[in-house]
């Protein structure tokens, strides 16, 4: 048999909050909340902080490590000019394109890790409650726990517009 | 009391979440008005002119334009320069809103990202021709090419190469990541199949999912930091292409803060352009209000001053250091010479006329603040013009003195790039909400 969610419609960010802090004090096993924008109370209250700023400067370190190995072994190693008896290897014009390079690596993979941990990419199928999730309502989808009767009850006593169950 | 007043309302009227994206979809949901097209097809001529020119430009070569062995650097350059310049105001302001919290920026960064990503591209454009083979564009990448050369690392050519690469991955990405889920509105409000399935397809499945939101904001915040180097290394590199060198009127360490100025001037300028455009054609006074073009004419004031101050710095300078060239270059070529009417135009519209922005009246009149924002726009044409022609035409050696005029091809290419420019904004006015409705919902209630 197919599981169904304990789902709550809101319409007021505020009741929404309230809705929140009464589950987190029940200790109610959230799934997810979805809503039209992000609200900064809720996602502090809701989320833990991403670790993504971590993972980008390991990148920022690889792709500034990496551009200047290319540039150290193309100038240097592989194919030494000497333009006007300058020395083959100079490191204050290398610093631009370092910057630019770590800027440029930092960017795509942190992008593409977004991309693997959200699981979201174009063309992935969409999957949502109801279409005014994208433009005005807020949905709080809660997981059955042991008690599905209490949470509806607590969902309805804190100002939800609606508790409905629905497989999600 | 005094309420800390963060600032103004961003919207002028109370409105509920339902209400904003009805108003900001509008233009993507409603018949076309008729300038829509007025406006398509006069950009699809310029296209037409453009491609003509491009053409002429690719099969019988650089020879069509009008440079000259003094002149080597012409229309090409100085729109290439015009036009990246113009394509810094869509990162700055979304810099201005991520990472200074700025929030009025929200109703105004999706379009001026917009405006970024055609600049650049239309930029991009003038340095491909200018290769004369652009076919072997890719030689420019560091790869071992077939003589297994490298490229040279040491040239602000090749810096300018990776400095607007990664400036345009970069601006589309904020652009887009920006949009994604306006992209779900537009795709749960369609009615039909395949604006449905394309809207879908581009939205990457968004749920409104707070997990994903709390990632999404990490990232773009991320973004508009990495961002905020970017813009100011872009437009320096930019400078540097001319003051490595040792022409009499580049050779000068002020260039690259003079240039970004320059640069952050123009876009913000191009930005109240077209904002005050978008803010009549469509019902969006309440999002766009006096205030936010208000503080639009207060920075591009600034940008004024130091703009000013920066060409009276040059010329100082010139004096000061005493070198024949360099007072040539810029007491006789440019302030009482041959190029003196265009110096005096370039004076005119970036240091004198943005100086009524100090009356708020000004700021609050539409009409000034438009006929302004046009007037930078054609002031920094003639900047760019100043500082490459100029310095150029009349270098060390008097024998080898030229003038210089474009050819229709220059011209056409120019035109060319407007029509680019035109076509791409119509198409993403009607395609795109051109405000954040997201970002407009998220901060409505704190008037910052």
């Amino acid at each position: 048999m197919a599981y169904k969610h304990i789902i709550a419609k809101f319409k007021e960010e505020a009741v929404l909050l309230k809705a929140l802090t009464k589950m987190q004090q029940e200790k109610v096993t959230l799934v997810d909340i979805y809503g039209p924008f992000a609200t900064h109370d809720i996602l502090r209250k809701f989320t833990r902080e991403s670790k993504l700023p971590y993972a980008s400067i390991i990148y920022g370190l690889l792709s500034l490590t990496g551009i200047f190995g290319l540039m150290y072994y193309t100038s240097v190693i592989d194919y030494p000019i000497n333009y006007g008896g300058k020395p083959y290897f100079s490191f204050p014009p290398m610093v631009v394109i370092m910057f630019l390079v770590t800027i440029l690596g930092t960017t795509i993979l942190s992008v593409l890790t977004f991309h693997g941990r959200s699981m979201v990419f174009p063309g992935k199928p969409t999957k949502i409650i109801d279409t005014d999730v994208t433009d005005d309502t807020f949905y709080m989808v809660v997981d059955q726990n042991y008690n599905p009767e209490e949470i509806k009850g607590w969902l309805q006593e804190s100002g939800a517009d609606e508790v409905f169950e629905k497989e999600f | 009391m005094i309420a800390s007043g963060i600032r103004w309302p961003m919207i002028a009227a109370a409105k509920t979440n339902n209400e904003i994206t009805r108003e900001l979809v509008a233009p993507n949901e409603d018949k076309l008005p008729v300038w829509w097209y007025v406006g398509m097809s006069l950009g699809t001529i310029m296209l037409a002119y453009g491609a003509w020119a491009f053409y002429t430009s690719l099969t019988q070569g650089l020879g069509t334009w009008g440079l000259t062995n003094s002149v080597g650097w012409g229309w090409d350059i100085i729109n290439f320069v015009w036009w990246i310049g113009i394509g810094h105001a869509g990162t700055a302001f979304t810099i201005f809103f991520l990472v200074f919290r700025q929030r009025w920026a929200a109703s105004i960064n999706r379009t001026a990202e917009a405006m970024t990503v055609f600049a650049v591209l239309c930029a991009a454009l003038f340095p491909l021709l200018h290769m004369g083979r652009p076919w072997l564009a890719f030689f420019i990448f560091p790869y071992p090419n077939t003589r297994l050369l490298w490229v040279n690392f040491n040239s602000p050519l090749l810096w300018d190469v990776f400095a607007i690469s990664t400036y345009l991955l970069m601006s589309i990405t904020l652009w887009y990541f920006g949009m994604v889920p306006d992209l779900a509105t537009m795709r749960d409000r369609s009615k039909n199949k395949i604006s449905r399935a394309i809207y879908g397809f581009f939205s990457m499945g968004w749920n409104g999912s707070m997990i994903a939101y709390n990632r999404y904001e990490t990232l773009t915040r991320m973004l508009g930091g990495l961002a905020a180097p970017l813009v100011i290394s872009v437009h320096t590199i930019v400078a540097l292409d001319f003051a490595v060198s040792i022409l009499p009127g580049w050779h000068a360490t002020i260039l690259p803060p003079y240039f970004f100025v320059g640069a952050i001037f123009s876009g913000f300028a191009m930005v109240l352009t077209i904002m005050i455009l978008l803010r009549n054609a469509f019902k969006i006074s309440d999002f766009i209000t006096e205030k936010h073009l208000d503080s639009i004419a207060n920075v591009l004031k600034f940008g004024s001053l130091v703009i000013g101050l920066a060409y009276a710095i040059e010329i100082f300078i010139a004096w000061y250091s005493g070198v024949e060239y360099e007072l040539y270059t810029f007491f006789n070529a440019r302030v009482s010479g041959s190029f003196s009417t265009e110096f005096w135009i370039m004076v005119f519209c970036n240091a004198i006329a943005p100086q009524v922005f100090w009356f708020k009246k000004a700021r609050r009149n539409l009409w000034i603040l438009f006929i302004v924002s046009i007037i930078i726009n054609i002031g920094m044409w003639f900047e760019r013009f100043i500082i490459l022609i100029s310095s150029l035409a009349e270098d060390f050696l008097p024998s080898s003195w030229t003038g210089y005029s474009p050819t229709l091809v220059d011209i056409g290419i120019y035109v060319g790039t407007f029509g680019i420019f035109v076509c791409g904004m119509l198409l993403f006015i009607r395609f795109i909400p051109i405000i954040a409705v997201n970002e407009i919902k998220a901060f409505k209630k704190d008037g910052n």
